[in-house]
C-alpha cells in the first residue's frame, strides 16, 4: 500500500462569474434572463406577487389550491387536452409557493421553450376555474394535506410557527394551510384570488442559451392579456421574542422517534446582518460539519441528521433547529442542542470553523449554480429581494471577507436560547416525565 | 432529434492496478465533479449481514490513514464543495463537486479512503455509525406511513437467496450483530482499485486528471480474487401472484403492483422505461387519466409508475395508487390492475408514445445539465457495461421504442400470474 501522506493544497483559483443577466421590459411586464451558452435545456418561470403572504387569514391554502386548479382546463382546452399538449413538449407545469411569491415554470429542450411558455401563460392567465373542478381540487388538496400530516413533522412545524408568530397573523399559520383550512375554502375564494393576483404581469425569468431564445416573443406570450400594476408589498414585521423558554409536547403515540423543532423569530431577509447571520447559522447547524450535527449525530449517535439555520422572507424570519431523534434520547438530545445554541451565542465561532463555513458558502455558488433550474432560482432571488445583477459575485466576496468578530457578534445578537420554543412531536406518555425533569422550561401539552 | 445522449468528450484510461479513470472535460463553469463507483452493493451481502454495504458507506466518512475522523467532510465543505454517497443493491458510489482548483484534494481524499481505511477503523466509530444507520432506518422506513413498502416488495419480487431479496438498509438484528473484523474484511475484499471506476467531469483536462489519478491511486494494490455476487439473472416464475396485505397506521388504503422486467441496460428495459412513463408519469399518463381524473378513485398526487434501474437481475416495475376518501382498497386494486392489464390489449397511441418520449428526453437532459449528473452517468456505464460511451445510447434507445414492443412486453411480463400485489389498509378507527 502506498498512500500519499501530504494533503495537496489548492491550485490556482479560477474566476467565478454568474451568467450574464439581461433585463428588459416587454408588453407591460419584466423579463429577467441569464445566458447559458451551449445549454440544451431551458427554464422559463413566471414570478407573481401572489405568495402565501397575500392570502387572507382564514384562507390558508388558497394559493396551493389555485396552483392545482390552473391545470383543470383553460379558456381554450379541457384538462386532458391541456395535459397532453404540455407534456408532449416534455414538461409538466411546475408550481411553487413561498411567503413572497407564486411561481410557475416549465423546463424543456430549448427549441420547445416558446411553445411551453405559451401553454404556461394560457394556464396562468386564462384558467377555466369551473366551480365543480375547483371544489374537487380543493377536496383533493385537503386529502393530500391529511396524508402529509400523517407523517411526523407538519404538525410540529405548525405548532412552532403559531407559537413564534401568533395564529392571528397569516404568517403564524402553515405556508400551505392545513387540512381544515383548505377544506373550508370556497370556489369563489379561488377565483377572486386569481383575479386579484394572477393577471398582473409579474416577471418572466428565463435561464438558457439566449442565442437560441427570443426574449421579446416569450415576454409577449407571458404577458398577453395582463393588466394592473405592482401592489405595495409591505415592510418588515416586528416579531417579539418570547419572555421565557418552554416545551410544547405534540403527542404521536407509538412513535419510534421524536421530531424536534426548536425556534425563535429572527430578522427579515433585507437585514444588514444577513451575511454574518448566515455564517453563524452555518457554523452552528447549516452544514454536515456543523456543531449540532457533529455532537448529536457524529459523537452521540442520537439521530440520522440535525440542522439549524436562519431562514428569512421579505417581511420576517426565524431561527430553527430540526431533527428526528430516537425516542429514548429525546431529553438529552434537547438539552445538548439548546446547549450548542447557548455556547454559540456566548462564545461565538472560531476562526477555524468560520474558515470552513465561508469557503463552503462561497464555493457553493459555483458548485450549485449550474443547471438552468438553479440559475432560474437565483434570478428569482434577485427579483423578489430587489438585488442587482452582480449580487451573487458581491455575495461571494462578502462571505469570504466576513471576520470571526462579525460572525460572533451576529451570533450574540441574533441567537436567543432563553427565548426558544422547543416543540417535541413524539410519544408523550413515554417522554413527558423526562422532558419535565430536563428542566429546560415549562412543558405544555399541545391541545 | 439527437442521435447521441452524450455530446461531450469522453476519455478513458486504466491504471496498472486496474482502476478505470473516465474524464469528460467541460470548461463552462469552474467546477469539477469527482465520482467513484465501487462495484459492490447489498446484492453482495450474505444472509446475516444485510445492511453491511450501506453501513460501510457511512464508515468511509469517518477517517483513514492520513485523514482524521470527520475531516473528509470538513475539507470538502471547507473547499466549497458538495458531497455525498449512496448505496443500492447494485453498487456504492461516493461523489463530490468542488471548485476546480480543489480537484487534487478530492482525489487525495478518495485515494486515502480507498487504500487506507482499515487501519483507521475503530470499534467506537463502528458503534457510532451503527447508531446513525439505525436512526436512518427509523426515520426513513419505520416512522412514516407506508415507509416500509420497499422493504416488503423486494422479498415478494425475489425469492430467498436472490441478491435482491433483501433491502439495502438491512435488518436491525443484522446491524446489531455487525463486528469490526467483518467490516475490515469487507473493505479489504471490495474496496480495491480494480473494483472501482473514477470519473471526473467538468473543468479539468483529461491528461491532468490521468496524471493525478496515477499519482494518488497508482500505488494501491489490486485484489485478484474479488468474489462475485450471487447470479440473479434468472428468477423462476411461480405461476401465481405474490400477495401481501398489511394493516397499519396509514391514512388511506394504498396499493402497489410490481413486476419483474429486464435488467437496466437491456433493450427490454428501455421498453420498460417508456412503458412506465406512458402508464404513470404525469397528468397525461394512463393511470392519472383513468383513476385520478376519470373514475376519480385515486388521489391525484399519489399515483404513478416507475422502473427501478437495477442492472444485475430483472428490474422491478412498480405502479402505485392511494385511495380517495370512501374508496375501498379492493376497488382501487381492481382499477389499477385493469389499467396495467390494458397495456397488453389497448395499443399505445402515437400521441401517448410521443408524450412519454418528450418527458424522458427532458429528464435525460436535466441529468446531463450538471457536471455531477454527467459524472455519475459515466461512472454507471463504465461500471455496469464496461464502457462509459454507452451512456450516449440510452436516450436514442428510449426514442426507438415502439408501441408494438410495449404491448409485447406487457403481454409477456405484466400478466396476473407474475404480479406482486401489496396493499395497505388503515387500522380500524372508532
Amino acid at each position: 500500500m502506498t498512500l500519499i501522506a501530504t494533503r495537496p493544497g489548492p491550485g490556482a483559483a479560477r474566476a467565478y462569474r454568474f451568467p450574464q443577466v439581461v433585463r428588459r421590459t416587454v408588453a407591460g411586464g419584466r423579463v429577467v434572463a441569464a445566458h447559458l451558452p451551449g445549454q440544451n435545456l431551458a427554464v422559463a418561470l413566471l414570478l407573481l406577487d401572489g405568495g402565501a403572504g397575500r392570502e387572507p387569514v382564514g384562507k390558508e391554502g388558497l394559493g396551493a389550491v389555485l396552483a392545482k386548479a390552473l391545470e383543470e382546463g383553460t379558456a381554450h382546452r379541457d384538462a386532458t387536452t391541456y395535459a397532453l399538449a404540455i407534456e408532449a413538449l416534455g414538461t409538466e407545469l411546475v408550481t411553487g409557493l413561498d411567503w413572497d411569491s407564486f411561481q410557475v415554470s416549465v423546463q424543456v429542450p430549448v427549441d420547445r421553450l416558446s411553445a411551453a411558455v405559451e401553454l404556461m401563460a394560457e394556464a396562468v392567465r386564462t384558467p377555466r376555474l369551473d366551480p365543480a373542478d375547483v371544489l374537487r381540487v380543493r377536496d383533493d388538496e385537503a386529502t393530500a394535506l391529511r396524508m402529509d400530516w400523517a407523517n411526523p413533522g407538519p404538525r410540529a412545524d405548525a405548532v412552532l410557527r403559531a407559537d413564534l408568530f401568533g395564529v392571528e397573523h397569516r404568517w403564524g399559520r402553515p405556508l400551505y394551510g392545513d387540512p381544515d383550512s383548505v377544506a373550508a375554502l370556497e370556489a369563489d375564494d379561488v377565483t377572486v384570488f386569481h383575479s386579484e393576483w394572477f393577471i398582473r404581469p409579474g416577471t418572466l425569468i428565463v435561464a438558457g442559451d439566449l442565442e437560441r431564445i427570443d426574449l421579446d416573443a416569450l415576454g409577449a406570450a407571458a404577458f398577453v392579456g395582463t393588466g394592473g400594476g405592482p401592489v405595495d408589498r409591505g415592510g418588515p414585521i416586528e416579531v417579539p421574542l418570547a419572555d421565557r423558554r418552554r416545551i410544547i409536547l405534540v403527542d404521536r403515540p407509538g412513535s419510534v422517534q421524536s421530531t424536534l423543532r426548536l425556534g425563535h423569530p429572527s430578522p427579515h431577509r433585507g437585514h444588514p446582518d444577513h451575511v454574518p447571520m448566515t455564517l453563524a447559522g452555518t457554523v452552528l447547524g447549516g452544514a454536515f460539519t456543523s456543531r449540532l450535527n457533529h455532537l448529536i449525530r457524529e459523537v452521540r449517535g442520537y439521530t440520522y441528521g440535525i440542522r439549524g439555520d436562519f431562514a428569512s422572507s421579505r417581511r420576517f424570519g426565524r431561527f430553527a433547529v430540526s431533527s428526528g431523534v430516537q425516542t429514548a434520547v429525546t431529553a438529552p438530545a434537547l438539552v445538548e442542542s439548546v446547549g450548542e445554541v447557548s455556547r454559540t451565542r456566548e462564545t461565538g465561532v472560531t476562526e477555524e470553523e468560520l474558515e470552513v463555513a465561508r469557503s463552503w458558502r462561497a464555493g457553493q455558488l459555483s458548485v450549485e449554480l449550474q443547471s438552468p433550474r438553479a440559475i432560474a432560482s437565483a434570478l428569482t432571488t434577485l427579483v423578489v429581494h430587489d438585488l442587482p445583477d452582480d449580487y451573487h459575485a458581491t455575495l461571494r466576496e462578502a462571505l469570504l471577507a466576513a471576520t470571526a468578530e462579525e460572525v460572533s457578534a451576529a451570533a450574540a445578537t441574533h441567537l436567543h436560547p432563553e427565548a426558544l420554543t422547543l416543540v417535541v412531536e413524539g410519544d408523550a406518555a413515554v417522554i413527558r416525565d423526562e422532558l419535565v425533569a430536563a428542566d429546560l422550561g415549562e412543558v405544555v401539552d399541545h391541545a | 432529434m439527437p442521435d447521441s445522449g452524450f455530446p461531450w468528450p469522453i476519455e478513458t484510461t486504466r491504471l496498472d492496478n486496474g482502476l478505470r479513470v473516465v474524464v469528460s472535460e467541460d470548461r463552462t463553469a469552474p467546477a469539477v465533479a469527482v465520482n467513484l463507483w465501487y462495484d459492490v452493493g447489498s446484492r453482495h451481502e450474505p444472509a446475516g449481514q444485510t445492511g453491511f454495504a450501506h453501513l460501510f458507506e457511512h464508515l468511509m466518512f469517518e477517517g483513514s490513514v492520513n485523514v482524521a475522523k470527520t475531516e473528509h467532510m470538513k475539507l470538502i465543505q471547507g473547499a466549497g464543495g458538495s458531497l455525498n454517497a449512496t448505496t443500492n443493491p447494485d453498487r456504492t458510489n461516493y461523489f463530490e463537486t468542488v471548485p476546480a482548483e480543489h480537484l487534487e484534494l478530492a482525489l487525495w481524499l478518495e485515494a486515502d479512503r480507498m487504500g487506507g481505511l482499515v487501519p483507521a477503523l475503530t470499534q467506537e466509530t463502528l458503534d457510532n455509525q451503527r447508531d446513525v444507520v439505525k436512526n436512518e432506518r427509523r426515520q426513513r422506513y419505520e416512522n412514516v406511513p407506508y415507509g416500509d413498502a420497499w422493504l416488503r416488495l423486494l422479498p415478494l419480487l425475489y425469492p430467498p437467496g436472490h441478491p435482491y431479496h433483501h433491502a439495502t438498509i438491512g435488518s436491525m438484528a443484522d446491524l446489531n450483530a455487525a463486528d469490526l473484523a467483518t467490516f475490515q474484511a469487507f473493505h479489504t475484499t471490495y474496496y480495491a482499485p480494480n473494483n472501482a471506476v473514477l470519473t471526473v467531469a467538468g473543468d479539468a483536462p483529461a491528461a491532468e486528471v490521468f496524471a493525478l489519478a496515477d499519482k494518488y491511486f497508482g500505488g494501491l494494490a489490486p485484489r485478484p480474487d474479488i468474489p462475485a455476487a450471487p447470479d440473479g439473472r434468472t428468477v423462476p416464475a411461480t405461476g401465481r401472484p405474490a400477495v401481501e396485505t398489511v394493516t397499519a397506521d396509514v391514512p388511506a388504503p394504498r396499493v402497489y403492483l410490481a413486476h419483474r422486467t429486464h435488467p437496466f441496460g437491456a433493450t427490454g428495459y428501455d421498453v420498460t422505461t417508456v412503458l412506465a412513463t406512458v402508464l404513470g408519469s404525469g397528468r397525461g399518463s394512463r393511470l392519472y387519466q383513468r383513476l385520478a381524473d376519470g373514475e376519480r378513485i385515486a388521489q391525484p398526487d399519489l399515483i404513478g409508475a416507475y422502473g427501478v434501474d437495477l442492472a444485475h437481475a430483472p428490474a422491478p416495475l412498480i405502479a402505485t395508487a392511494t385511495a380517495r376518501p370512501g374508496v375501498t382498497a379492493d376497488r382501487l386494486r381492481d382499477g389499477l390492475a385493469e389499467v396495467v392489464d390494458e397495456l397488453a390489449t389497448v395499443p399505445v397511441t402515437a400521441a401517448e408514445l410521443d408524450r412519454a418520449k418528450a418527458l424522458l428526453s427532458t429528464s435525460w437532459w436535466r441529468q446531463m445539465s450538471t457536471v455531477d449528473g454527467r459524472a455519475d452517468t459515466l461512472g454507471r456505464y463504465a461500471t455496469q457495461f464496461g464502457d462509459p460511451a454507452r451512456a450516449a445510447d440510452r436516450l436514442p434507445g428510449w426514442l426507438a421504442v415502439t408501441a408494438e414492443q410495449i404491448a409485447e412486453q406487457a403481454a409477456e411480463l405484466l400478466g396476473a400470474a407474475d404480479r406482486v400485489i401489496l396493499t395497505y389498509l388503515p387500522e380500524e378507527t372508532s
